[in-house]
């Protein structure tokens, strides 16, 4: 499409690129912090600089250009940074929360900042300093009998994998889909997923340091024992457990994690069920749960709608000219091109051939049974679409579903809604019918993905919109407002949520709920210096 | 070899390699103080294989090798983003290494492995 750019259009992007800050004022990569004169800011970036080096702290508008960019709708410019510092270890953590403290300057940390779909680096409210973790990124250790790791912040997935090759360590990675960008930290914080039989994060995480707002340094479990060699090793520690309350927080700063990895199985087979009607759902579930919690399937098993699948390779105008969302009929049909069914299950069988074959003929029989065609590498391989879930469920690296963002148009535009239920059909079946009812609506195409993780399911709903039109933005984020409120009223709530919707799900959550964080919030943070606003605790 | 030693040698040489992208040298005593890369900066190829390559080329974004983009393009898009491609940060790409990528990929050769959007 754009592969026959003269070079002169390259340089009007470029350019119309390197001018947008001038734009219009929602525009702007920059905001001062509220109630914060100039002077006071200057003087803070000042001591800043002092702290990190001139080079590491970024107070104007092209140096912060990179923190303000995110997919999901802004019109009123409420998450604009200030500017961003990059502080190198825990050492400069502390000294730049001192300052913080001082002037009260807001600082929103990120690992990596790539929380796509959520509001990437961009903060819950303008104004705050982006606390950027990215230089630190020492695998600092790796055990290679226990399948441990203690990574810092800025450490990709990518570079972990880069280690495990390097070293030919016997382990498997188990990313989110946007594995090479992202970091094992940021992910982790968010209790995010993937797709292995290590794929719930945060239940695999063992073990943080957390910079507390005083500058303490927190290190949770058996991390704070004297000599001690069982930080990676076990979870618990003793009293509180306290790792949860830095997950989805805005209660310290994580400079340290460990987590288990998954030993690299002899024999691995990856699986694709197809199923041919949307109303299916209901059933691929029922058919799901029992593996799941007797493990027989051991990773987090993905129902892929086919319109999910098909965003990521294709663009919506060579699919459908037409006024609103694309009738099922044209969805069925590509994905019968395709090779795919309106619903494709993934999962996969890790062991040995022998452990393998013993279990692949009953969990055959359990989809066989309700109308699915269990098909493998015999049947898909090379079909693009198998390829990128098999990669997926041995933790391979890709990007390819960062193709979705693009269905509108070159503008990009994706927000995430992530509604939990009970793995039951029932639930299924009722999330689909709203999700579609409500995004129709609007004028938005259903593009969903349910995640299995054992007794529970992700609903992961992407809102494909184009966020070089405004209209369709404000649409965009009326319907993203809309489903959550709708959701929340039939009991369904977010697991997570984008930049733009914390208070709404916090509300969801409870006034108890909210209170309780706000004290914690104010034994460990008085001054509300770290990302206020995260999760709806100010 | 004995566990520990084993650990201690994992650990080390995956500094080297991550200082270097697999460049040779001894490993960098102020690793603490910087990211290894803002030391040694990684090589383009390197960083477009592990960047750039999943997406440009790959299905999701138009091919950009053997086009003669301007570099300084290049280096604006990347910090900007653009649609759907995220920025990315000096804490991510130095300038030092977006120049020396920038420069590589508006010279280099088209890819045949790689296809379109
Ligand atoms: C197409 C697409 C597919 C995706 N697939 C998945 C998926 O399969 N699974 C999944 O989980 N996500 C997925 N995502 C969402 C997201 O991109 C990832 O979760 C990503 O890992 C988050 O970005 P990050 O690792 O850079 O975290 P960051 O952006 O660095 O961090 C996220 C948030 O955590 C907090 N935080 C981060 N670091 C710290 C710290 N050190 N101390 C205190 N607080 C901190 C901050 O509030 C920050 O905003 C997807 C997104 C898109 C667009
Ligand atoms: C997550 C996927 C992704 C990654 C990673 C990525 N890009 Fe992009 N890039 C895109 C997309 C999508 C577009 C096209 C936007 C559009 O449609 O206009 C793009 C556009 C561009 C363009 C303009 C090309 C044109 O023909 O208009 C350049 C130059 C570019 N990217 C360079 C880079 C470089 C250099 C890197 C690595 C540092 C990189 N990109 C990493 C997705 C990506």
């Amino acid at each position: 499409m754009s592969n026959g750019f003269s070079r002169r259009e390259v340089m009007a992007i470029g350019g119309a690129v390197a001018s947008t800050a001038a734009l219009t004022p929602m525009a702007r990569a920059r905001m001062m912090p509220q109630d914060m004169d100039r002077d006071v800011f200057a003087a803070v970036v000042r001591e800043l600089r002092a702290i990190v080096g001139d080079d590491w702290v970024f107070a104007d508008e092209a140096s912060t250009l990179s923190y303000r960019k995110s997919g999901i709708p802004d019109l009123r410019g409420e998450h604009v940074p200030s500017g961003a510092v990059a502080p190198a270890n825990v050492e400069q953590v502390q000294a730049i929360l001192a300052v913080a403290n001082r002037y009260r300057l807001p600082l929103w940390p990120i690992s990596t900042g790539k929380n796509m779909g959520y509001g990437m680096a961009t903060p819950a409210s303008s104004g705050q300093m982006i606390l950027d973790l990215k230089r630190m990124n020492r695998i600092l250790d790796f055990d290679a009998e226990l399948g441990t790791i203690l990574v810092e912040p800025g450490v990709t997935y990518q570079q972990i994998h880069d280690y495990i090759e390097d070293n030919d360590l016997p382990y498997w990675i188990d990313v989110p889909t946007v594995g090479p960008i992202v970091s094992m930290v940021g992910n982790t914080l968010e209790r995010g997923v993937g797709y292995t039989p290590y794929g719930d994060h945060f239940f695999m995480q063992c073990g943080m340091e957390v910079v507390l707002a005083d500058g303490t340094v927190l290190k949770t479990g058996m991390g704070s024992i004297e000599n001690g060699n069982t930080w990676q090793a076990f979870k618990w520690g003793y009293g509180p457990y306290l790792d949860g309350i830095f997950t989805q927080s805005n209660f310290g700063v994580v400079t340290k994690l460990g987590m288990w990895m998954m030993p690299r199985p002899p024999a691995y087979k990856p699986f694709m069920v197809r199923s041919a009607e949307v109303s299916d759902i209901a059933a691929i579930t029922d058919a799901v749960r029992p593996f799941r919690m007797n493990n027989l399937i051991p990773n987090a098993v993905m129902m892929m709608g086919a319109l999910y699948q098909l965003s990521m390779f294709n663009r919506r105008a060579d699919i459908w000219q037409e006024e609103g969302p694309i009738p099922e009929e044209v969805i069925k049909t590509l994905a019968r091109q395709n090779e795919l069914g309106m619903w494709n299950t993934f999962f996969a069988l890790y062991g040995t051939d022998e452990t393998i074959a013993a279990t692949e003929p009953i969990i055959r029989g359990a989809f066989e049974a309700i109308g699915g065609e269990v098909l493998t590498d015999a049947e898909l391989n090379g079909n693009p679409y198998f390829e990128h879930n098999k990669a997926l469920m041995r933790g391979g690296l890709t990007l390819e579903e960062k193709g979705l963002v693009r269905w509108w148009g070159r503008s990009g535009g994706a927000i995430a809604f992530a509604p939990v239920a009970p793995a039951k059909g029932g639930e299924t079946q009722g999330q689909t019918e709203l999700a579609i009812e409500v995004m129709n609506k609007w004028g938005f195409d259903y593009a969903p993905a349910y995640v299995v993780g054992s007794r529970e399911l992700h609903h992961i709903i992407f809102l494909m919109f184009d966020k070089g039109d405004d209209e369709q933005s404000a649409k965009a984020e009326q319907c993203m407002n809309e489903m959550i409120t709708r959701f929340g009223e039939r009991g369904w709530a977010a697991y997570r949520s984008s930049v733009s919707t914390m208070d709404l799900v916090a509300d969801q959550y409870g006034a108890a709920n909210r209170e309780v964080n706000a004290r914690l919030k104010q034994a460990l943070d008085p001054n509300h210096i770290i990302a206020p606003g995260k999760q709806g605790i100010a | 070899m004995h566990a520990r030693q084993r650990r201690w040698t994992a650990l080390t040489l995956g500094l080297v390699l991550l200082a270097g992208g697999g460049l040779a040298g001894s490993l960098s005593n102020s690793a603490s103080a910087q990211a290894t890369y803002e030391i040694e900066p990684r090589a383009p190829e390197y960083l477009y294989a592990r960047t750039c390559g999943y997406c440009h080329g790959h299905n999701i974004a138009p091919i950009i090798r053997g086009r003669n983009l301007p570099p300084a393009v290049i280096s604006s898009i990347v910090r900007s983003g653009m649609g759907a491609m995220p920025a990315f940060k000096p804490t991510e790409i130095t300038d030092t290494e977006l120049e020396a990528l920038s420069e590589w990929i508006s010279q280099s050769e088209a890819d045949p492995e790689e296809h379109g959007q």
